[in-house]
């Protein structure tokens, strides 16, 4: 199964129930494509950003990054389906930002 | 002192107030409404700059009268400098700020006025209590202060949206209310850590005790604090983990609402951002946090706005990546990026509102938001689609629009600043907001139209047309003069570097 196909399969199964008989139209694919794109190159050149830190940092975490996203494609599909609207699903999201953001301020600024 | 300071938030409240009173008289209240709405953008510009302090208590060291008598322990400590009142202090960017928020507020409310059947009712008093607790938000130099109006500004975007009928908005008010109630006690508890290490909440009077010793810039507790005045923040603004409520909320209000909430988010970002970056500057962490949310704010919000189907939620998710272009010149940390970063705030406030209004044209004439149903509008009004097709124009960044200019110069503060790869980013991100822009309007205005779509057959309000043919105005006004914002903005910029 090559990419498009991949990508295409992937749109159907996160379509409602009475949508999946319906077929994947150009623009949605092509609108997939093109945010699937988006996101692997924008969390590369992020990372770039690391060379403020160490280069040989940035380098492993470029390539690290780059083998991850490219064997987990497609990702958008996936991160559509995180990105409900469950609030489930967005309490998990907060809870887990302010565990993260106190942890490094409390810790990170002066133990670390 | 100026009394036309307060007066800012004090009219728009008062005329809320009023409103509620005069319920069931429809001419009145309209009446009242617009009057009230054009003066909102007018008194910044007619108020000189300066300090406004509740009560009349200034600093000891600015009023020798009330110092005579008093022990030496208190004239010649710190004490001498603090700021017994609560203090709103006015200058040249919140006068920009302020003149911004009217006018969204003043064509939220003239577009609602002429698109709602019913004038009476709780919809434009939480209008006019909104747009007062954000002006109080920009004007407020005292943390505690700016926490109620924040928790007032909260609950009026709560009830806006509950005031729109649209299918499931109590669902997501509930919602959003449920968030708020993690995240604004979170905000509160680090203003109360602030408060109890430094004995304060003047901002100026707490930025003084860090800077003079008075307390451990590296004590565990204000970092701490400046951990969870950030999850406000995000919380405020719209930022991830928040950017799925706070586009949910921009679709489940009506246009002119979703208009004003999202000038609301805006300004709500733009005043904390400013206080963080006041107070916790000194912080390397707070600039790459800064950074890391805003750029998440971009990929997460403009890669789901390709990925929806409702133009209303799709505008949400766009506005909310937009929200990135700020934080990224705030947290760039120069005067340049700053300044270009606050520049962008103004124009996403005017071109979203721009587009939320223009867009409602399409809600107003089918009911339907689903992209899926529509399609072949562009005959039934090209006037209002060609605007619609210029606000979106703008908001990509096409020149000679004012979101031009902000991202250009965000883009070469970014260069200036040594973080090239934000440049690039940016760029990358305004291509594919200006194609997500261009697949909405294909699908809604040039396919051919579905064979099953009612059109309404009542003309679009002039009142509309006219909101957006002023937006328009003040696109290209901001664009071809791009320093009548951004001499506002330099100084405030200049300040915090």
């Amino acid at each position: 199964m090559n990419l498009y196909d991949l990508i295409i399969d992937k749109i159907q199964q996160i379509q409602d129930k009475a949508k999946e008989q319906e077929p994947v139209t150009n623009m949605s694919a092509s609108a997939v494509l093109a945010a699937e794109i988006t996101l692997i190159s924008s969390v590369l050149i992020a990372a770039i950003m690391l060379r403020r830190i160490s280069d040989i940092l940035m380098v492993v975490v470029v390539l690290a990054l780059f083998f991850i996203m490219v064997t987990a494609m497609p990702i958008i599909p996936r991160l559509k389906r995180e990105q409900n609207d469950s609030l489930k699903s967005m309490e998990f999201y907060v809870i887990l930002t302010l565990g993260v953001l106190i942890t490094l301020f409390y810790w990170g600024t002066t133990h670390v | 002192m100026n009394p036309l300071i307060p007066i800012m938030v004090i009219l728009p409240i008062a005329c809320a107030l009023l409103l509620n009173l005069l319920h069931g008289k429809d001419k009145t209240i309209k009446t009242l409404a617009i009057m009230v709405g054009v003066v909102l953008p007018i008194i910044p510009l007619m108020t000189s700059f300066g300090i406004h302090y509740f009560g009349g208590y200034a600093p000891l060291i600015d009023d020798p009268t009330i110092a005579q008598g008093l022990p030496t322990s208190i004239t010649d400590s710190a004490l001498n400098l603090f700021h017994p009142a609560i203090t709103y202090a006015f200058a040249s960017a919140q006068q920009l700020f302020i003149f911004i928020l009217g006018i969204v507020a003043f064509f939220a409310i003239f577009t609602s006025l002429s698109e709602t059947k019913r004038v009476s009712g709780v919809y434009t008093f939480l209008m006019f209590m909104g747009t007062a607790s954000i002006t109080a938000i920009l004007l407020s130099d005292d943390i505690f202060n700016l926490y109620v109006f924040f928790e007032i500004a909260a609950l009026a975007q709560v009830g806006i949206i509950l005031c729109s009928g649209i299918e499931r908005n109590y669902e997501t008010a509930l919602k959003y209310m449920i968030l708020g109630s993690i995240a604004a006690p979170m905000l509160l508890l680090g203003i109360a850590l602030l408060l109890g290490l430094t004995g304060n909440v003047n901002i100026t009077d707490i930025i003084y005790s860090l800077k003079h010793g008075l307390i451990d810039p590296y004590n565990p507790l204000l970092l701490m604090s400046c951990g969870l005045i950030l999850f406000g923040w995000l919380y405020g603004s719209g930022l991830p983990p928040f950017h799925t409520i706070k586009s949910a909320v921009y679709s489940k209000a009506l246009p002119h609402g979703a208009a004003l909430l999202q000038a609301f988010s805006v300004f709500t970002f733009v005043a904390l951002g400013i206080i963080i970056i006041r107070i916790f500057s000194y912080l390397p962490l707070t600039q790459w946090a800064i950074i890391f949310f805003s750029l998440l704010a971009m990929v997460l919000g403009i890669t789901m706005a390709l990925m929806q189907t409702d133009f209303k939620r799709i505008i949400g998710f766009l506005a909310v990546g937009e929200l990135g272009y700020i934080g990224l010149g705030l947290g760039m940390g120069t005067a340049f990026g700053i300044t270009a970063g606050l520049f962008q705030a103004v124009n996403e406030a005017i071109i979203t509102s721009f587009l939320f209004i223009g867009f409602g044209t399409i809600l107003y004439k089918t009911g339907i938001s689903d992209t899926n149903k529509l399609g072949g509008l562009l005959v039934e009004n090209p006037w209002v689609a060609g605007l619609v097709l210029i606000a979106g124009f703008a908001m990509a960044g096409v020149p000679p629009f004012n979101a031009f200019q902000s991202k250009l110069q965000l883009v070469q503060a970014s260069i200036s600043a040594g973080f090239p790869e934000l440049g690039i980013l940016m760029v990358l991100l305004s291509i594919i907001t200006f194609m997500t822009f261009v697949k909405v309007f294909y699908t809604i205005y040039l396919r051919p139209r579905p064979k099953d779509l009612e059109i309404i057959n009542e003309k679009i309000p002039k009142a509309t047309i006219i909101s957006m043919v002023a937006f328009l105005v003040i696109c290209l006004v901001l664009g071809l003069f791009p320093h009548l914002a951004t001499d506002n903005l330099a100084q405030l910029a200049q300040g915090l570097v």
